[in-house]
């Protein structure tokens, strides 16, 4: 059969090997999940050296302040956007008064998720598939194996774990530096008054909505770290083959964040939204 | 001693990235220019950024475009959602997502191919041939990485719109007409524009920064993973920044 046809030969071939892919991934995923028990219990030191790393970065990023400086910084940038381009455009209509109302409303809704969720995937994320690939290639992985360590609950589940807890503090910073980059930008740079900034801010801020955007973040922040880890352990082909998987697993992760929230937020605010403009 | 050198290592990586900036520009009109390089460049780009377009546009702008219909739905103006969807895309969504595509995929795949070169000392190679590794590897890639920013920028925001106008006429029940009609109310040539202009900046930006980080891998196993993982870091810092600062001044400057 292959040798007669041998372009459709190719084509089932390369088709049975991606479904094969995805099988192995789903199996890595669900291995990771079961041993995040193991790894609290069993590998404590490990999961608590994997959290201080994690929340203040490895290497270069050191200089630059670490993962919660990055994402802090970026939803820094992305708050004062909703300065700028909201209170151009509101003041276009001459409602320019309700900047305070968009910043609670999209940043919390909408861009502090997903720019955190971008910042994790390139700083965490990236980091811990570079630092796995690393011993993958290295055969640090197979010499755990033969010392008897679960290598998966030792390296993949501990960071899933460690991903959870450092993306409460992570995500305070983002959304926190958000608010506070428009709140800036529209009443310092632009000179809206703060009294009018702060009344629409607070009347639309909604407890519920912040809660939400938090489920939002711990649920990224488990989607990348599996997607992470599974790159990681399954590199291959030298140091290159590392820089390679850290790319693929940075693309894999972005797409499998960006669509995991479009579904959480559709449905959690439904096809309503949950949104009263009456209070 | 040791301390001096720790304090000194991000400003001499600044002062690297500078220098190294300045001879591309320089390279960039001295004879002869590598085609055949940027031809091959530009295709592995498009080709390792076109999935992640499509795939992150439309659930980007999807997300955009319900977050503004709940309110316009509230406020009794669902017919402006052509409005919202088209502000959305061109204006924001838009240049954030070919920044998302530029740095997470262009240059990380960028600075795996050239960290890999690097690491099996091919350009110290080219050296010794008498080949400057600037004018015959960056410059291409670095070009390669505008053109395809330039033309991705065009293909996000298509897709996003196209994207906006399925969900919000299929899913939230808008009239077509009115969506078409409404999304030139606000958004104009000024902002089209200034979108391409966002991410000519960004293929530039992320070209140079993946470039930089690819010829300075050094270091065990770990090198390239780690000059991967810093390329898509710095390259979202600096394109962020990039994107707050001309959408201020694309506001001064157009009336």
């Amino acid at each position: 059969m292959a040798q007669r046809l041998p372009r459709l030969g190719k084509w089932a071939q390369s088709f049975a090997d991606s479904v094969d892919r995805i099988g192995g991934q789903a199996q890595f995923y669900a291995r990771t999940v079961i041993s995040i028990g193991d790894a609290v219990t069993r590998y404590t030191a490990e999961l608590i050296r994997l959290i201080a790393q994690m929340s203040l970065g490895t290497g270069a990023l050191v200089m630059i302040g670490g993962t919660t400086a990055i994402v802090g910084f970026l939803t820094l940038s992305t708050g004062a956007l909703v300065a700028v381009q909201g209170y151009n455009q509101f003041s276009q209509v001459g409602v320019e008064a309700l900047i305070g109302f968009a910043s609670a409303f999209f940043n919390v809704r909408l861009i502090a998720p997903l720019t955190a969720g971008v910042a994790m995937a390139a700083t965490i994320g990236a980091g811990a598939t570079a630092q796995i690939g690393a011993m993958r290639i290295s055969e640090e992985i197979d010499a755990l194996e033969v010392m008897g360590i679960r290598s998966v609950a030792y390296l993949a589940s501990t960071r899933v774990a460690a991903g959870v807890v450092v993306v409460i503090p992570v995500y305070c910073v983002a959304v926190m530096a958000s608010f506070f980059a428009a709140r800036f930008g529209t009443t310092v740079y632009y000179g809206q008054s703060s009294g009018v900034y702060d009344h629409y801010f607070y009347t639309f801020l909604s407890t519920t909505d912040l809660l939400w955007s938090f489920v939002l973040a711990l649920v990224m922040a488990v989607v990348i770290m599996l997607v992470h880890t599974y790159y990681g352990y399954t590199a291959s082909g030298g140091p290159a083959g590392v820089g390679e998987a850290v790319g693929r697993a940075v693309r894999t992760s972005m797409i499998t964040a960006s669509v995991v929230v479009l579904f959480v937020s559709l449905a959690i605010y439904g096809q309503t939204g949950h949104f009263n403009l009456a209070g | 001693m040791v301390s001096t050198v720790s304090v000194a290592k991000p400003f001499r990586g600044l002062g690297g990235f500078v220098g190294m900036a300045l001879d591309t520009f320089v390279c960039m009109f001295q004879r002869p220019f590598a085609w055949r390089e940027y031809l091959l460049q530009t295709w592995f780009v498009a080709r390792v950024s076109l999935v992640l377009t499509l795939m992150l546009s439309i659930p980007f702008t999807v997300l955009t475009v319900f977050t503004f219909n709940v309110l316009l739905v509230e406020f009794g103006a669902a017919d402006f959602s052509g409005t919202g969807a088209s502000l959305g895309t061109v204006n924001q969504t838009g240049p954030i997502v070919t920044v998302l595509v530029v740095a997470g995929a262009g240059a990380t795949a960028m600075c795996a191919d050239l960290g890999a070169r690097t690491i099996r000392e091919e350009l110290d190679a080219l050296r010794v041939m008498g080949v400057n590794p600037i004018q015959s590897l960056v410059v291409p890639r670095v070009l390669a990485a505008t053109t395809v920013a330039l033309l991705l920028s065009s293909l996000v925001i298509l897709v996003g719109l196209a994207g906006g106008f399925v969900f919000s006429v299929y899913f939230q029940h808008v009239t077509p007409g009115a969506f078409v009609a409404g999304m030139t109310l606000i958004t104009g040539l000024s902002d089209v524009v200034i979108a391409l202009i966002k991410a000519t900046l960004f293929g530039l930006t992320a070209g140079l920064i993946a470039c930089y980080m690819g010829t300075s891998v050094g270091g065990g196993p770990a090198g390239v993973g780690n000059a991967v993982n810093e390329t898509v870091v710095f390259s979202f810092v600096a394109l962020f920044v990039i994107n707050v600062i001309v959408t201020a001044v694309g506001f001064q400057v157009t009336p």
